[in-house]
């Protein structure tokens, strides 16, 4: 019959053309309806259809499916296709099932015994139907149904090429998906390597791809690839000869396994062997010495292709950071990529300058193309490159060009895309921060910036600007001036005004002898503003009137009178409307000395880090987290203090200052650590416990930070966790360190504390925010505090999230904050101990534990156990000298809570008695328990 | 006020737009062409909201027509807008289709600029608008036409011109009803209720004033009570409270749960006396429609039994039953009775008419050309399934279409008086035809 003959199926193609003829979304509908029942007839049960129709069917089925149509039928019919022998239908078969499929379980079993058949054949073509298929639905069962079947087709000797280059990829796709239920074998690991050594190019491509998701996942494993990824790699790149079948495109020889291979090594620190590692320089070497030579063709892809291999070559150079030549050529290199014609040259030129420029051999070599990258930030006409110009102009900034980058910034800055602006306003404060040679300098550079960017201004940037002047004595009646004069622009941003406001109210009896700034009329260009003013500018500049209530006593019943307008002691902001009421009272009531003393001038700030980093982190999380590990600043050290965060400018008054202080702080942790109610697990603190490795200190405990005030409390492959901890009185400060032990950055870090049930009454934490990144083998501090409210026996949870080589991780364990941690050793002597000891005779408060030792009863590890846990060990009170006696108090913010004890070692049964008596109920209990098995 | 009037076909290609405010831009026309003619999910509302921008829009066969608003606008009047319109379109060129609109498109614009100004409604009566808005071409206006023009736009009866004359004074009436139910499987009424028009054609000389009766409860009521005739301008209808003795209402008047005149009705004299008088426009207009939900006769009444058998098979048995007047006879009947999604195969067996399994629309469809007054006829159909345990099928409702010569409602004209008194012909001389059409609605019955 001449319709049945050849793959033609018309009936599918008249099916397609009626749909496409339907005028209205109904008629299709029609149609479609009509062909699902025509096919469901064709389908009962008690008819036979023959292979062809089976095939035209189940395409049309695929076909109503892709136009967003639900089919729920046929799946039988399109797996009895799949064990047909006809290439056409059994790629019809597990195109359907590979598009369709879904979780129907017991389909899915025969899915794979059809599949596991067709990868047993003989065939190569069914071979590779079966492995896209594998590939295409790529799921957790797939993975494990083959996790033995593909690797052995993708090592054995036997295989086509073809085969094994689909095998590689199919691989690759299901490490990608469920990397967890994929068990490689150990033993297939060499031969995987060894596949970079195939000679079928194309073989080596796919492998290439596969061996970096595995490195990725056990980079000591996979070591052994370096070697053979060098060697081939000089193979191509230094080799006279240019056959490479089809591998070469465009006169570049085999440029997608080059630059494969490049980014593999990429995973791995340089080679230590020196022969493999003057290899590697040698073929680096020369892809740079072959940019240099004159383009063997003019199309595009010539050299795009060079190009790609170029710029993963610089991104290898700028890896391994050893080679100060190849480093300097590389710049050289890209700096001719500046002026190339070819947008996306530029960008990609600027922004591996970018990473070159944090490299100390490469710095200098960058810093020549000052000019060009200056240029390129007025001329260029692309958003884009112009924001990597900025960004590069951002890492080559140091002392010797700062000025001028500065100055280059701030006049783009009045022309700059709205989207980098407040980016821009955030790099050049840091850079005149940190390069200032004049503080001067650096005043007007800011002010220049507020006037310039306005809105762009974030909180942090004014904050800063202000801490400066406060901290630093020399520039005050300075800024006093220049402020002044800022404010007499007829159009002035509130930003602008917020500063003047604060640093008027602090130092501008500095310059009231000038008779072009006398008090009033500093006074009256202030209030000039006050009505433009949002509530919370208006708040600050109340202070600040109050502040010249103090200074300036003669206009002391002008700010009067403005406290008393309606507008403000009856506004309806209640905060403007506070202030108004308590500064009248407070002018009015105080005499010129208590005024004095509560107007005093603000104590210069506790240097810390400066807010503006941390700003710009959390904008932009990947780029420039290289500048953490530079010393910040001048005049910031990193000194650790309780509250990071700017101390509010508006609190200028000492009267509610630590209280808005607070909230502010609680403002800033609230929006890096977003409430969760996230499940945690008792049970793994216990498990992640046993891979911790045990502490090489004297003093040994299955508890972790519950003798020392500063110990691991976490560890696994990805990720360490220091903790450092500091009583005072209540409130402990305690500082994290994050330690990336792997090769990769993790990225979206975040951790949360959780205080569950009681605890939230009982403990109050206050946690910084931290940095979303950590470099590879870099750390990263988290300091806070935690004040004990009342005695607290649950621990807090701790949740870490971040993604490591793109997979989310999650860890979730308990905090190890033990209630002793806020116990103080007391000192007393005997009669005074015995005193106390009877007094505290109540059942409640006492609390005895008889246990055996678990450790070698050694006196002195027993007393520095004694006293790490936060007791003295008072001597020459208990009559027998073995025993152990002392004393401590336990700090919470309502009460304290004394505690007693005496430890009584019996050598010979191997035992201890432990007693402890405490004032209130239950802590005696908490701490027996505690200490019950650490001896 | 309607900022914009926009018209698509079923490809979302724009036929026409017209703009009346400055606050609609272009970019509203493609706003609601990706959002709901492209739009991936069907839209099911009939107001859209897209970038504070509200689009009302309706559907007649292949064209969207869309209104658009950036303010708080009257989402009733403009529907009722949009409806205009489409009448006045469907009176001007026939059915509204995209060539027709297409081939009119100068006249649309035309009728746009004439019955919206600055987006505020004017007077959009077809008979009106015909007077001024030709598709003849343009013809020199004479001055009395001229003025015609004017009194009809500013008069008081802005519906009817003056100078009206006819050799034989005709007017017709319809009563159109559709009744609407929902019945259970036990044959229990769930809802019902009847919506009814009464369109008036009158071909009279002059400027006549009509009267027109009906068997409505609160008219007849009045009538009874008050035994002059109705016309009869009386002034103590305003006394009468509302505590009229139910015992006098006679049994074929029918409780009218609401109403709406035509424009040209007198709704002062409707609410003083309960009497319906007015000056008809010339041709063809919609007098009144009204609304009723009690003592409804229902013509037809459908009595499925579905019976599944096994996984793969399932019986369908139905009876229709007809309930009116045997001297009657009903119309283009059709019973349309749904199948499950996965019917491969249905095997019919009926009594009377065709019946077909429509695989399209995933329903049997059984047709009769005609049926008398209390008569039966069944179908039975045997319906094959391909086992599918996924989804259970939901047995929607059977539905049924049909046409009777007589109200269901009850509704009946009592009397349609003319007076002419300038031009002295009686209301004897005209010659009335009244005609009753009841149809189906949404008539369901569940299996």
């Amino acid at each position: 019959m001449p319709t049945m003959r050849g793959d033609a199926m018309r009936g599918l193609a008249v099916f397609i053309s009626d749909i496409r003829n339907c005028k209205s979304r109904e008629a299709e509908l029609r149609r479609i309806n009509k062909e699902l029942t025509n096919i469901r007839q064709r389908f009962r049960a008690d008819k036979t259809l023959d292979g062809y129709q089976k095939k035209k069917y189940v395409c049309k089925l695929l076909f109503i499916f892709l136009l967003g149509h639900d089919i729920d039928f046929g799946y039988m019919e399109a797996v009895n296709l799949l064990s047909s022998n006809k290439y056409t239908e059994k790629q019809i078969g597990y195109l359907f099932i590979s598009v369709i499929m879904n979780s129907s379980t017991e389909m899915k079993q025969l899915i794979i015994q059809n599949i596991r058949n067709d990868l047993q054949s003989r065939n190569p073509i069914f071979i590779n139907l079966a492995l896209q298929c594998v590939a295409n639905i790529g799921d957790r069962e797939m993975a494990i149904a083959f996790t033995n079947d593909i690797p052995r087709l993708l090592i054995s000797g036997d295989t086509l090429d073809a085969v094994k280059q689909s095998a590689a990829l199919c691989l690759l796709r299901l490490h990608r998906t469920s990397p967890d239920s994929l068990q490689l074998n150990t033993e297939w690991t060499a031969r995987i390597i060894h596949l970079l050594n195939d000679q079928h190019l194309g073989v080596a491509t796919a492998a290439v791809s596969l061996i970096d998701a595995l490195v990725k996942r056990s980079p000591d494993e996979y070591k052994g690839c370096i070697n053979l990824a060098v060697s081939r790699l000089s193979r191509i790149v230094t080799s006279s000869y240019t056959d490479f079948q089809d591998y070469t495109y465009y006169f570049v020889p085999a440029p997608w396994l080059c630059v494969k291979l490049l980014r593999l090594l990429q995973n791995y620190p340089p080679p230590d062997d020196p022969s493999i590692r003057s290899r590697l320089n040698e073929c680096l070497d020369t892809i740079l010495n072959k940019a240099q030579e004159p383009l063997k063709s003019k199309k595009v892809q010539h050299s795009n292709a060079r190009n790609a291999v170029l710029f993963e070559a610089i991104n290898l150079i700028i890896h391994m950071d050893c080679e100060s030549s190849l480093l300097v050529r590389a710049c050289n290199q890209l700096g001719q990529f500046l002026q190339n014609r070819e947008t996306n040259l530029r960008y990609l030129a600027l922004e591996s300058m970018c990473l070159l420029a944090t490299s100390e051999f490469s710095h200098e070599a960058v810093k020549k193309h000052q000019e060009t990258v200056i240029n390129a930030l007025k001329s260029e006409r692309d958003v884009s490159v112009r924001q990597r110009a900025v960004d590069l102009l951002y890492a080559m900034c140091d002392r010797s060009n700062a000025q001028d980058i500065v100055q280059e910034m701030l006049t783009y800055l009045e022309t700059a895309d709205y989207t980098i602006r407040e980016e821009m306003v955030l790099k050049i404060a840091i850079l005149s921060e940190k390069y200032a040679i004049d503080y001067k300098w650096y005043l007007d550079i800011m002010l220049k910036l507020i006037r310039i960017a306005g809105d762009f201004v974030s909180e942090e940037v004014w904050y800063r600007v202000i801490q400066v002047v406060v901290n630093r004595n020399d520039v005050q009646s300075y800024a006093a001036k220049i402020a002044f004069e800022a404010l007499q622009a007829p159009a002035c941003h509130e930003n602008m005004v917020k500063v003047a406001g604060y640093i008027l109210g602090e130092y501008g009896n500095l310059i009231a002898l000038d008779p072009r700034s006398t008090p009033m009329i500093q006074f009256d260009l202030l209030h000039s503003k006050y009505h433009l003013c949002s509530p919370t500018t208006r708040c600050l500049l109340l202070s600040t009137y109050m502040k010249f209530v103090n200074l300036f006593p003669e206009i002391k019943h002008h700010i009067q009178d403005i406290l008393r307008h309606d507008s403000n002691y009856r506004s309806s902001d209640v905060e403007i409307q506070q202030r108004a009421i308590e500064y009248l009272k407070l002018s009015e009531i105080c005499n010129p000395t208590v005024l004095a003393t509560v107007l005093e001038i603000m104590p210069p700030y506790p240097e810390k880090q400066s807010p503006l980093l941390v700003r710009l982190k959390q904008k932009k999380p990947l780029i420039e987290s290289e500048n953490v590990n530079e010393p910040s600043s001048p005049s910031t050290t990193t000194a650790a203090h309780t509250e990071d965060g700017p101390k509010l400018a508006e609190t200028a008054m000492h009267l509610n200052h630590h209280q808005q202080q607070q909230q502010q702080n609680g403002l800033l942790v609230s929006l890096d650590i977003p409430e969760s109610n996230g499940h945690y697990e008792e049970s793994t603190s216990n498990s992640f416990a046993s891979l911790t490795k045990s502490s090489t200190s004297t003093v040994q405990s299955n508890k972790k930070f519950l003798f020392k005030n500063s110990d691991i409390i976490f560890e696994n492959e990805l990720i360490q966790i220091g903790i450092k901890g500091e009583l005072m009185k209540s409130s402990m400060h305690i500082e994290l360190y994050y330690g990336n032990k792997t090769n990769f950055n993790l990225i979206n870090f975040s951790t949360n504390f959780f205080l569950s049930g009681d605890l939230e009454s009982e403990l109050r934490m206050n946690m910084e925010p931290i940095k979303t990144t950590i470099d590879s083998r870099a750390q990263i501090k988290q300091s806070g505090t935690i004040d004990c409210l009342k005695d607290f026996y649950d621990l807090p949870k701790m949740n870490i999230t971040f993604y490591y080589n793109n997979i989310p991780q999650k860890i979730d364990y308990s905090f190890p904050l033990y209630l002793n941690k806020y116990l103080e050793k007391a000192d007393m002597d005997s009669n005074n101990f015995f005193l106390r000891w009877r007094n505290l005779e109540k059942p409640n408060q006492e609390c005895q534990k008889i246990f055996p030792a678990k450790f070698p009863m050694i006196y002195d590890d027993c007393r520095q156990k004694l006293e790490g846990f936060g007791w003295s060990s008072l001597t020459g009170i208990d009559v027998n000298s073995e025993n152990f006696c002392g004393a401590g108090i336990i700090h919470t913010v309502s009460q304290q809570i004394g505690c007693l004890y005496r430890l009584e070692p019996n050598k010979q049964a191997n035992m201890y008695r432990l007693t402890i008596r405490a004032s209130k109920d239950g802590v005696a209990k908490r701490f027996a328990e505690l200490l019950e098995d650490q001896f | 006020m309607i900022g914009g009037v926009f018209i698509y076909n079923h490809k979302g290609e724009v036929l026409i737009s017209r703009v009346y405010r400055d606050d609609i831009g272009r970019n509203a026309v493609d706003a609601f062409r990706v959002n709901v003619i492209h739009a991936r999910q069907q839209s099911r509302f009939p107001v859209v909201n897209i970038a504070r921008t509200s689009f009302f829009y309706t559907k007649r066969s292949n064209i969207w027509l869309c209104a658009v608003a950036k303010q708080n606008i009257n989402a009733a009047m403009v529907f009722e807008f949009l409806g205009k319109m489409i009448d006045i379109m469907q009176s001007y060129f026939g059915k509204i289709s995209e060539e027709n609109i297409k081939n009119n498109f100068v006249l649309i614009y035309e009728l746009l600029d004439e019955i919206l100004d600055f987006g505020y409604p004017q007077n959009s009566d077809t008979g009106v608008l015909k007077s001024f808005i030709t598709q003849q071409g343009v013809r020199p206006i004479t001055r009395e036409e001229q003025t015609n023009v004017t009194s009809a736009v500013t008069g008081q009866i802005g519906w009817r011109r003056e100078g009206i004359k006819y050799r034989r004074n005709e007017l017709f009436l319809d009563v159109i009803e559709s009744v609407n139910l929902l019945m259970s499987q036990q044959g229990q009424v769930l809802s019902t209720h009847v919506a009814g028009r009464v369109v008036m054609k009158s071909y009279l000389s002059g400027m006549p004033e009509c009267k027109f009766g009906i068997n409505d409860k609160i008219t007849v009521d009045n009538r009874t009570k008050n035994p002059l005739d109705s016309t009869n301008i009386n002034n103590n209808s305003t006394t009468n409270g509302s505590t009229n003795p139910s015992t006098t209402t006679t049994k074929t008047a029918i409780a009218i749960d609401d109403c709406q005149f035509h424009q040209c009705v007198k709704l002062s004299k409707f609410e003083s006396e309960h009497s319906i008088s007015f000056i008809p426009p010339d041709g063809e207009f919609e007098l009144m429609r009204y609304r009723t939900t009690k003592d409804i006769s229902l013509p037809f009444r459908v009595i499925p039994l579905v019976r599944e058998i096994g996984r793969t098979k399932m019986e369908v048995k139905v009876v229709v039953k007809s309930n009116f007047k045997p001297t009657l006879i009903g119309q283009k009947i059709e019973i349309r009775i749904p199948t499950p999604s996965n019917t491969c195969d249905v095997q019919l067996l009926c009594m009377k008419g065709k019946a077909k399994y429509k695989s399209s629309d995933n329903a049997i469809v059984w047709k009769m050309k005609r049926m008398g007054g209390m008569k039966e006829s069944q179908l039975s159909a045997e319906i094959e399934l391909l086992p599918n345990d996924k989804k259970k099928w939901n047995r929607p409702p059977i539905s049924m279409n049909f046409e009777v010569p007589f109200a269901p409602s009850g509704f009946k004209v009592r009397y349609l008086k003319v007076f002419e008194h300038k031009l002295n012909y009686s209301d004897s001389d005209t010659v009335k035809w009244v005609r009753y059409i009841g149809k189906s609605g949404l008539y369901e019955t569940r299996s």
